[in-house]
């Protein structure tokens, strides 16, 4: 941002004090040298990091409590190529299985991370200083926790889900997915940039395994319609009925626990919630 | 007179004879010319007769650019031919548009429809039993158009992709109350939204007017796309800007993703499938991915920048512009083809890259043979004329109007045919001067009929004639030339 080299300098000086200072590696970052506008553009080319492949995604550095160490170790020598590929996919003693799409500064994320102590959470955002911010945030968290080793299952990563979901998750490794409070794009020239579109609910239906569900919220009636009308559309999936969703035990904290959701909260707006399950896939129209 | 974009071989046999049909495609024009001698230019000359029969179809502002002064005929980008060989379908680049042609027994084309889309198609292809074009665009999306458009179409309404529009031109309703919490920029469109439907003026794009089923997605400009049955199973495989091959089930079930084909590093723009079922692709990288793509696995990689490095480095006219380093030397692969027979049962495919006047005959054996073959010009596009059981054909459509290996700069010695021709035997390609020789009135002097617009010199011409030439020529060379343009240049936007 041109104009507030201030700024900048303050950030960068509060986000190296972080990595230097040891005392500051428990206490959590500070929203305010991470906010960054609210939009970005899901079409153009940033400077994205990610693996050609799920097999070549490196999540060790994410998960370190879940890497299999000695593994690694025996391997290093005299290995070929080949091998060292299949050593990063299995090289974990698990897999993601619940993603937080576009997970701002992770309030669900740290909500969702104790709920589910087994399973790895990994929330993915597509602003850089927010993406910092959430990745301080576990960072910080790991480090108060050390005792419990709570938070080693939730990260965070810099990607563009809209484009890049094949490139981090197998076929149908997901249970959970939650599309919480998206940018709305009301223009409708813009429509094609919305989380949920028919076509994209395809790749979702790919990463997520039969069973598994998609969970939206929004405060935005036409982008929530929108999202039903999307998904009830798209054969792979089927919305849950009202009292279903009631008793899932994630709604409550997506509707408490994101910052969106305590911003409604705090202007009594209204959140509109809803679940859609992936449905297995039907046989080939010529092998009924 | 310009370079032949695309071309295609029509082979047919009638009444026990068997006879092919090549159709070019040169700027705005189409040419043809027939095993049996036959000639023929379609210069959009029975465009006006079409409009005059359909005028309730066509949208007020269409009408009003054709009967303009001015008028510009779109390019041709794309060229398909049915499985019966009954029709021609193009697409033209400028007004995104989809015409279906039926070949005539004359040897006439006569258009039969032409649907202009919302988004420039970038790719075409036809399903086996010709029913339906699949339609790949510049957004992303794969529409489903039928080949022939049904009577009906006129009133056809419900959009199976905008199925809110109606709605939306009804009546506004803003999105959002004053509650909803989001950024300010929201806020203002909200706002303004608000504003002008209370004018009354609340703009709605009018829907496409013909039948057309939206199948499938990527968030990504789309390059190509394949339709291919494999044991009694549809797919339909997509691929785009961003690396992704991606393998879908064919309609009614287009929704669901078989899988994708991951190794490529840079753009894909081309797909190809062997005669025995292997998809090899390629773009941006220096290789080609060869895949087992049901299962997407990667089976090989083979190197092409290397050949084409190699035969630069022999043109003594060509081997100074390359770079001493050449680690960082980059290709664009712009087509592949399968050749139409496997000879000794080796798969084997044509490849072309963007600006390079060669094209290189990689046989899949292990290890994979890579051999090129020079031409006089940068190579455009390749068909096939399977002449006999053991000799297979191959028209070269070569760039006679720009440089050797460049795609801006015009060349003086402009001359030269249009087209090469080239037969295999015992797997070796040489050159085939009869074809050429029979070929002569399509290379170097089709279209007859011509207003040489793009060729007249700009003192000749008013200015308008002069700006809408130069767009002409640019939408042309964006034609010949597109490919490199798919790769994404560092650094554009990080923090916005």
């Amino acid at each position: 941002m041109p104009g507030e080299p201030a700024k900048r300098q303050k950030r960068e000086q509060y986000k190296k004090s972080l990595t230097t200072d040891e005392s500051k590696h428990a206490s959590l970052p500070q929203k305010k040298f991470y906010r960054q506008r609210a939009h970005a553009n899901p079409f153009s080319d940033h400077l994205l990091t990610y693996p050609i492949s799920p097999e070549q995604m490196d999540w060790s550095t994410h998960y370190p409590a879940y890497t299999i160490r000695n593994d690694k170790e025996e391997n290093v020598t005299g290995d070929s190529h080949d091998q060292v590929e299949t050593r990063s996919a299995n090289g974990m003693k698990k897999k993601v299985e619940i993603a937080d799409i576009g997970c701002g500064f992770g309030g669900l994320l740290f909500a969702l991370a104790p709920m589910f102590p087994e399973t790895l959470i990994l929330g993915i955002e597509i602003r850089t200083s927010v993406t910092e911010y959430v990745q301080e945030k576990v960072r910080a968290l790991r480090t108060q926790n050390k005792d419990t080793g709570g938070f080693q299952n939730a990260s965070c990563i810099r990607a563009n889900s809209m484009k890049f979901l094949p490139n981090f998750f197998f076929k149908a490794q997901l249970g959970k997915i939650f599309l919480c409070f998206p940018d709305p794009h009301f223009k409708q020239r813009k429509h094609k940039a919305r989380i949920v579109s028919y076509t994209l609910n395809s790749e979702y239906a790919y990463v997520l395994r039969p069973g598994g569900i998609v969970y939206t919220i929004t405060d935005v009636e036409d982008l929530h319609n929108w999202m039903v009308e999307h998904f009830e559309r798209h054969p792979s999936f089927e919305r849950l009925g009202e009292e279903e969703q009631e008793n899932e035990e994630c709604v409550a904290v997506m509707r408490s626990e994101t910052e969106e959701g305590k911003k409604v909260e705090r202007n009594k707006g209204q959140k509109f919630v809803a679940l859609f399950r992936r449905l297995d896939d039907p046989p080939w129209p010529s092998e009924h | 007179m310009v370079p032949y974009q695309c071309i295609q071989v029509c082979e047919r046999s009638t009444n026990g004879s068997h006879e092919w049909i090549l159709v070019g495609a040169s700027g705005s024009k189409l040419v043809i010319q027939s095993s049996n001698g036959a000639t023929r230019t379609w210069a959009g000359e029975d465009k006006y007769m079409n409009l005059k029969e359909n005028e309730t179809e066509e949208p007020p502002e269409k009408k009003v650019k054709l009967s303009s002064p001015n008028e510009y005929s779109p390019t041709f980008s794309c060229l398909a031919i049915s499985n019966d060989k009954q029709y021609v379908v193009a697409v033209t680049a400028e007004d995104k548009c989809v015409r279906v042609f039926q070949i005539n027994s004359d040897y006439h084309l006569h258009e039969i429809s032409q649907r202009c889309m919302a988004r420039r198609p970038c790719a075409i292809a036809l399903t086996s039993d010709d029913s339906t074009i699949l339609c790949a665009d510049k957004f992303g999306d794969v529409y489903a158009l039928p080949l022939i458009s049904p009577a009906e179409d006129v009133h056809h309404e419900s959009l199976a992709d905008e199925p809110n529009e109606a709605a939306t031109q009804k009546q506004f309703v803003p999105a959002a109350s004053l509650l909803t919490v989001h950024s300010g920029r929201n806020r203002k469109v909200l706002e303004e939204q608000i504003k002008l439907a209370s004018k009354g003026r609340m703009k709605t794009k009018e829907p496409l007017q013909f039948k057309h089923e939206l199948l499938l997605g990527h968030v990504s400009m789309l390059t190509d796309v394949v339709y291919t049955t494999v044991s009694g199973r549809n797919y339909i495989l997509t691929s785009d800007r961003d690396e992704h091959i991606r393998v879908s089930r064919g309609p009614p079930q287009a929704h669901i993703i078989e899988c994708f084909c991951q190794g490529h590093e840079e753009f894909v723009s081309k797909l190809c499938l062997t005669t025995s079922g292997f998809l090899i692709s390629g773009g941006g990288d220096p290789y080609l991915c060869v895949w087992d793509w049901l299962k997407g696995r990667l089976l090989e990689k083979i190197c092409i920048r290397t050949a084409v490095i190699t035969f630069l480095g022999e043109q003594p006219e060509l081997a100074s512009t390359l770079p001493h380093n050449t680690e960082g030397f980059k290709i664009a692969i712009s087509g592949i083809w399968s050749t139409p027979r496997n000879y000794n049962e080796v798969n084997e495919v044509l490849v072309v890259c963007e600006g390079v006047p060669a094209f290189f005959y990689v046989r899949l054996e292990s290890p994979a043979v890579v051999e090129t073959v020079p031409l006089n010009g940068n190579a455009l596009d390749i068909a096939f004329i399977s002449a006999s059981e053991s000799i297979c054909t191959a028209v070269v459509a070569v760039d006679h109007m720009h440089k050797p290996w460049f795609t801006t700069e015009r060349r003086a010695d402009e001359g030269r045919g249009r087209l090469q021709c080239f037969e295999c035997r015992d797997g070796r390609w040489g050159q085939d001067r009869k074809l050429e020789s029979e070929l002569e009135w399509f290379s170097r002097r089709a279209p007859d009929t011509d207003g040489e617009r793009r060729d007249a010199g700009p003192a000749l011409l008013a200015d308008d004639s002069v700006r809408a030439r130069q767009k002409d020529e640019k939408a042309f060379r964006d034609v010949l030339y597109g490919v490199e343009k798919l790769r994404k240049r560092s650094g554009a936007d990080e923090q916005d």
